[in-house]
């Protein structure tokens, strides 16, 4: 209940804080009003043209595009921000007060910065994963949906881990501002399913890199192609790798304070 | 009753790299890195009680700093224990940070483009501070800081001293028991500095708050603190009253004189001369404390003085004595 009155008043404040500029707030709505529209005609192109890619059904595609765009949110809306924010805090000491206040620093690290207007991304991502699971018609049951949101879900948490797994580097390293970037190249191949990729690529895809397990994994549970051990396996390597991060995360923490000045 | 804080031993030892200058030295320290061991902190043992407002100097690099941190919990120590409040500060229990601040005079705290006021309700549920409670205690800092008319401003249009208010104000929102203020009057011009002094020993006064602060101010120590510790290269050289520094320390007195040809006398027989800015008309010597009156009645039969007056040396020359012992 606290951890929730706590996100709304993150959330209030980051509004307050994008309407501080008053121009650059219209730019903004303008330049989101601009992707959205681009976005919606980059889809309407693929989809008047292709109606499968690499074995996978025009349903399943708007399924996946939607899942992709729902962790692309996490990223812009999210990680993005707070990695700037974080990088910034450790160079100019402000790392202090955040380990010092009494919410679990974590948390406050990956919520201090919201772009709010990436709600429009939310919405449409949302809308996509709605639209694709309908469109895939009868032989989708509800478990097949039930595991779908429970994969993709993992599978954004095994993301987010990675995150702050990468983050949590820059305790040792101090300066790391690289982090972003390496997650964001890893991140950009998750866009295609994993099989339309070469056998090679695709291990490193699976099982180096994870976004696979955000994307391509949760539309498998939903075409019905995994079975229920899979499933659990799945879930597994989401609550492992969340378990890591934060041990990792705190190690870090231990870290900055026994080597800050 | 134990005390709020209780220092034993503590210690901290920093590794840090080194090298030499020039362009070879960089790139040989890149393959392979020297590290210096670097004493921050070296077994200072104290305690305060609950209400004490006490002053902690030293000059740059003595450590003052690390010591704060370590008692608010953001560093680890090398060696040693320290207690506040009955907790271990670096375990970071809630309970710990509900109950203590840390304010940085050089560190900033609010959000740069929103009005602080936006930054004190994050706060509030932050802490998790009840409505009714947060309205007493923003009264009160009101009324003795006298918020209301910086609230509304972004605090990037804030003036330093402004700015400040609002830095400590929000650092006492939840109502700590014990204040940790690193150079909270730093770069503030003296009616800023006096503003922040008050509030301080007025707050200290009303909620029995246990303040520990560092400052390069004298003034900021002289008027808040009956107590004080000196530290130096990590080491604690003085823990005591203001008062009793001066005669701990530097047992001396200061003989000022008006003299009818001031240049014509030799002084250096009767004390040791010593220079006044402040007051160029006047010479002075300074004698220990025991032979005050013996060199006073000396003067007295020996030259043509008008006016003499026997002063305690200044604070600051009495520290910075202690630090170079």
């Amino acid at each position: 209940m606290h951890t929730l009155k706590l996100l709304s008043s993150f959330f209030k404040v980051n509004v307050q804080m994008s309407l501080a500029y008053r121009a650059d707030t219209v730019v903004n709505i303008l330049l989101n009003l601009m992707w959205l529209g681009w976005e919606l005609l980059s889809l309407n192109i693929i989809f008047s043209n292709t109606t499968t890619l690499g074995g996978w059904g025009f349903a399943e595609l708007i399924a996946l595009l939607g899942v992709f765009r729902l962790v692309n949110t996490l990223m812009m809306a999210l990680i993005w921000p707070n990695t700037e924010k974080f990088n910034q805090s450790i160079r100019d000491g402000s790392m202090d007060y955040t380990i010092l206040q009494p919410v679990n620093s974590m948390f406050l690290v990956t919520f201090s910065r919201i772009t709010v207007w990436r709600i429009w991304d939310l919405i449409l991502a949302i809308t996509l994963i709605v639209v694709g699971i309908n469109m895939t018609g009868d032989t989708t049951t509800a478990l097949h949906i039930l595991t779908f949101i429970l994969l993709a879900t993992t599978g954004t948490i095994v993301i987010y881990s990675l995150w702050i797994v990468l983050i949590a580097l820059t305790f040792w390293f101090t300066k790391f501002d690289n982090n972003v970037t390496i997650l964001h190249a890893l991140l950009d191949s998750g866009r295609y399913p994993a099989t339309v990729y070469p056998v090679w690529l695709r291990v490193i895809v699976t099982f180096i890199v994870p976004i696979a397990v955000a994307t391509t994994i949760p539309l498998q549970a939903l075409r019905g192609d995994l079975n229920l051990g899979q499933v659990a396996i799945f879930f597994f390597v989401g609550v492992g790798s969340f378990i890591i991060a934060s041990q990792v995360w705190k190690a870090g923490l231990k870290r900055y304070s026994g080597a800050s000045s | 009753m134990s005390p709020t804080i209780t220092v034993q031993q503590l210690s901290k030892t920093y590794q840090v790299p080194e090298r030499e200058g020039g362009f070879g030295a960089a790139v040989r320290s890149f393959f392979k890195r020297k590290y210096k061991d670097v004493k921050a902190v070296q077994q200072v043992d104290f305690k305060i009680e609950q209400g004490e407002v006490v002053g902690f100097l030293g000059p740059n690099g003595a450590g003052k700093t690390t010591t704060l941190k370590m008692l608010s919990g953001l560093l680890h120590p090398t060696g040693g224990k320290a207690e506040v409040l009955g907790f271990t500060p670096w375990e970071l229990r809630p309970d710990y940070l509900r109950s203590m601040t840390l304010v940085m005079g050089q560190r900033n705290r609010l959000s740069w483009d929103i009005p602080a006021a936006d930054s004190f309700l994050l706060n509030q549920a932050i802490y998790r501070i009840p409505d009714d409670e947060y309205k007493k205690t923003y009264k009160e800092l009101d009324e003795l800081l006298e918020l209301e008319p910086l609230m509304k401003k972004p605090v990037r249009n804030l003036s330093l001293g402004e700015r400040m208010k609002c830095e400590i104000a929000a650092g006492l929102l939840h109502r700590p028991k014990v204040l940790f203020l690193d150079e909270p009057t730093i770069g503030l011009d003296i009616t800023g500095q006096v503003r922040i002094r008050e509030f301080l020993r007025e707050y200290n006064k009303r909620t029995g708050a246990t303040i520990l602060l560092t400052s390069h101010y004298m003034a900021d120590v002289t008027a808040l603190c009956e107590r004080i510790i000196i530290i130096h290269h990590g080491n604690l050289k003085y823990d005591g009253g203001i008062s009793d520094l001066s005669k701990k320390i530097a047992p001396f007195k200061l003989i000022g004189m008006m003299l009818t040809e001031p240049d014509s006398h030799d002084l250096s027989k009767y004390g040791e001369p010593v220079q006044n800015e402040e007051d160029a008309a006047k010479k002075y010597i300074q004698v220990k404390a025991e032979d005050v009156t013996r060199v006073t009645s000396k003067l007295l039969a020996d030259l043509p003085i008008h006016d003499i007056t026997i002063t305690d040396p200044p604070i600051e020359d009495v520290i910075e004595q202690a630090f170079n012992q």
